[in-house]
């Protein structure tokens, strides 16, 4: 009797999960094994296989360009940890009606375009714009100065888009965190600064490091915000690709320079998660 | 008796319902097109689509995508195409008339054939569709900023400009043709770009380099931007939207951009394609696409007011003077030069 009925669960299991499998193997994995098979088709016939990644390392074009890639992920991803662990903190430790507001406030920007709020950092970065319009009134810059296209107006741009992830799910482990323990902490005479440094900062560690793994995916792979902010003289990664595939129509060497992204982004987290959960376990 | 009035009902029901079916399966042909989306796809709406949906009682269906991803999408649907007709804009139609994409269209099969200028029309005997429209890339200028109007391609290196030229990426058609152009005027062709890259490189401290006409008219609204060599019909986009632009052709003359309609290899309705696309010819629809965006006629019977005729190159002569460079050249080349050009600009 409860074996008839275990396999109906498991039969109802099976057909519960098929359409999302199905979607998922038609959906994303068929074409992403497509490229990845696109990518070892060389572009002439008498190329060997590996000619697309070859292309990739003959000089330093597109080396410098996925340094340049690299680096604003992990500047991105530092300044969304430091300012996002405090956010996450103070919402975790408020009042339920103050929770909701800064939850609200949060989480709102998520609600709008990426491509609009990228827009937006245009209009307050460029020439005419407000910051510069501040920074010059302040004596610190000069009139035709401005922050578009440059890389700082990447990171300011891309640390605002990508900051709700952080400190969300940051938040998940800080709430997370028995208050007795700070309590005891403090009762034994630490103070709030200490107490944070040495009780929440380690116990919200799972957090911080989910959050910052998605910061940096997101950011290493991100297109929009970097290629209209930052302005073609400023080249990362995706737009690399996008050029590739829709300008000059060279699907092979695009699909090279994904699965070199990939890898790349594989590279830095699984070393990652590995760690932690040596760490934690 | 009950039982026999629902039968009969029933019955007239789904004969009714047959009928309606075969009469709309009858009536409505579908034709999918692509159309280059914001005002351009209003215009084209106007001009040609809905009255030609009119005309012959069909459903087109537009779907919004600019001439390389209209080509990327037509060599990804080779062996199972989706669209009838193909607007390019980029010199594409050469490509995929070469990958056998398109649908060959013959002289006679377009009535409005004989009423375009011969370059329009040259294209046919090479399998792609005739030219529609021309949009002329030259100097754009703020009015407010510029005393006098820039007269020639070598004004970009005044240096009372500096800080304030805008210069488009050569993933852009228009900024394509804008480099070939320096280039020809500083003495290079297309074996050799060389003298219009290092022209373009002097540039590159004064001046800021976009990808899209977006980013151009943000530039003159927000950024202090002064002189762009762009296009015609854009100038006329930044004029209705407030800002104190005026185009002018520079003394050198003004690379032209083909504006294409094609048939598309493969498909059932190309008879009815074809209609289509000739019926994009008529003087009518060209006089329309001149009022509404600044694009030149390639009718030549499409006679254009006065005022209209001083913002848009127009008429036999300033046709005969449009430079344009070998699409073949420029395609089988584009790749490489990208990658020249994205290593000069690269910080």
């Amino acid at each position: 009797m409860s074996a008839t009925s275990g396999r109906q669960s498991r039969r109802e299991a099976i057909l519960l999960i098929t359409p999302g499998v199905a979607l998922l193997i038609g959906g994303f994995l068929f074409p992403a094994f497509q490229i990845l098979a696109m990518a070892f088709v060389p572009a002439t016939e008498d190329a060997g296989i590996w000619s697309n990644f070859a292309r990739f390392f003959v000089d330093g074009y597109y080396l410098g360009v996925t340094e340049r890639t690299l680096r604003l992920s992990v500047i991105i991803t530092a300044i969304t940890v430091v300012l996002g662990f405090p956010i996450a903190y103070i919402i975790a430790r408020s009042g339920p009606r103050l929770r909701l507001v800064l939850l609200i406030m949060t989480i709102l920007p998520l609600m709008t375009s990426v491509v609009i709020r990228t827009f937006g950092w245009v209009i307050v970065l460029s020439r005419g714009g407000p910051l510069t319009d501040i920074l010059h009134a302040a004596g610190l810059v000069e009139r035709n100065f401005a922050l578009l296209y440059t890389e700082t107006g990447i990171v300011l741009a891309m640390v605002q888009v990508l900051l709700p992830f952080m400190a969300i799910t940051t938040l998940g482990a800080i709430s997370a965190i028995d208050t007795r323990i700070e309590e005891a902490a403090r009762t034994m005479g630490c103070s709030f600064w200490r107490s944070l440094w040495h009780v929440v900062l380690p116990l919200s560690i799972p957090g911080i490091v989910s959050g910052s793994l998605l910061v940096f995916a997101l950011s290493i792979s991100s297109f929009v915000t970097p290629s209209l902010v930052g302005g073609v003289r400023l080249p990362v990664l995706a737009w690399s690709i996008y050029q590739q595939a829709t300008s000059t129509l060279d699907w092979h060497f695009a699909a090279a320079q994904s699965v070199f992204l990939l890898l790349l982004v594989m590279a830095i987290i699984i070393p990652y998660l590995a760690l932690m959960r040596r760490k934690n376990g | 008796m009950r039982i026999a009035a629902y039968g009969l009902s029933a019955l007239a029901l789904t004969a009714a319902m047959a009928g309606t079916v075969a009469s709309t399966a009858a009536a409505q042909e579908t034709l999918v097109i692509n159309s280059f989306g914001g005002a351009y796809e209003d215009a084209h709406r106007e001009l040609v689509i809905e009255p030609f949906e009119e005309m012959y009682d069909v459903d087109l269906q537009v779907v919004t995508a600019y001439s390389a991803d209209m080509l990327s999408q037509l060599r990804a649907q080779a062996g199972n195409p989706q669209f009838d007709v193909a607007h390019f804009s980029g010199g594409q139609e050469v490509i995929a008339a070469e990958e056998g994409l398109l649908e060959p269209i013959s002289r006679d099969e377009l009535e409005y054939a004989d009423e375009l200028y011969d370059f329009a029309v040259e294209g046919l005997d090479n399998g792609v569709g005739p030219v529609y429209s021309v949009a002329a890339v030259g100097m754009l200028y703020n009015t407010e900023a510029l005393e006098t109007a820039p007269a020639s391609w070598q004004d970009l290196w005044n240096d009372d400009y500096a800080g304030h030229i805008v210069l488009t990426d050569i993933s852009n058609t228009y900024g394509l043709l804008g480099l070939l152009m320096i280039n020809q005027v500083h003495g290079g062709d297309l074996d050799n770009i060389q003298p219009g890259l290092d022209a373009v490189s002097e540039l590159l401290d004064r001046s800021v380099i976009v990808r899209s006409s977006p980013e151009i008219q943000q530039n003159f609204a927000q950024n202090d931007a002064w002189i762009a060599p762009y296009a015609q019909d854009y100038g006329h986009t930044l004029r209705e939207a407030g800002l104190p632009i005026d185009f002018v052709q520079p003394e050198e003359g003004s690379p032209a951009v083909f504006i294409t309609a094609n048939v598309v290899a493969g498909r059932e309705n190309t008879d009815l394609a074809k209609k289509f696309v000739d019926f994009s010819l008529r003087a009518e629809a060209q006089i329309g696409w001149a009022e509404a965006l600044r694009y030149s006629p390639t009718n030549r019977t499409a006679e254009l007011p006065e005022e209209l005729a001083a913002q848009v190159l127009y008429g036999e002569e300033a046709m005969a003077n449009l430079v344009t460079f070998d699409p073949q050249v420029v395609n089988d080349r584009r790749s490489e030069w990208t990658d020249m050009w994205n290593r000069m600009i690269t910080q």
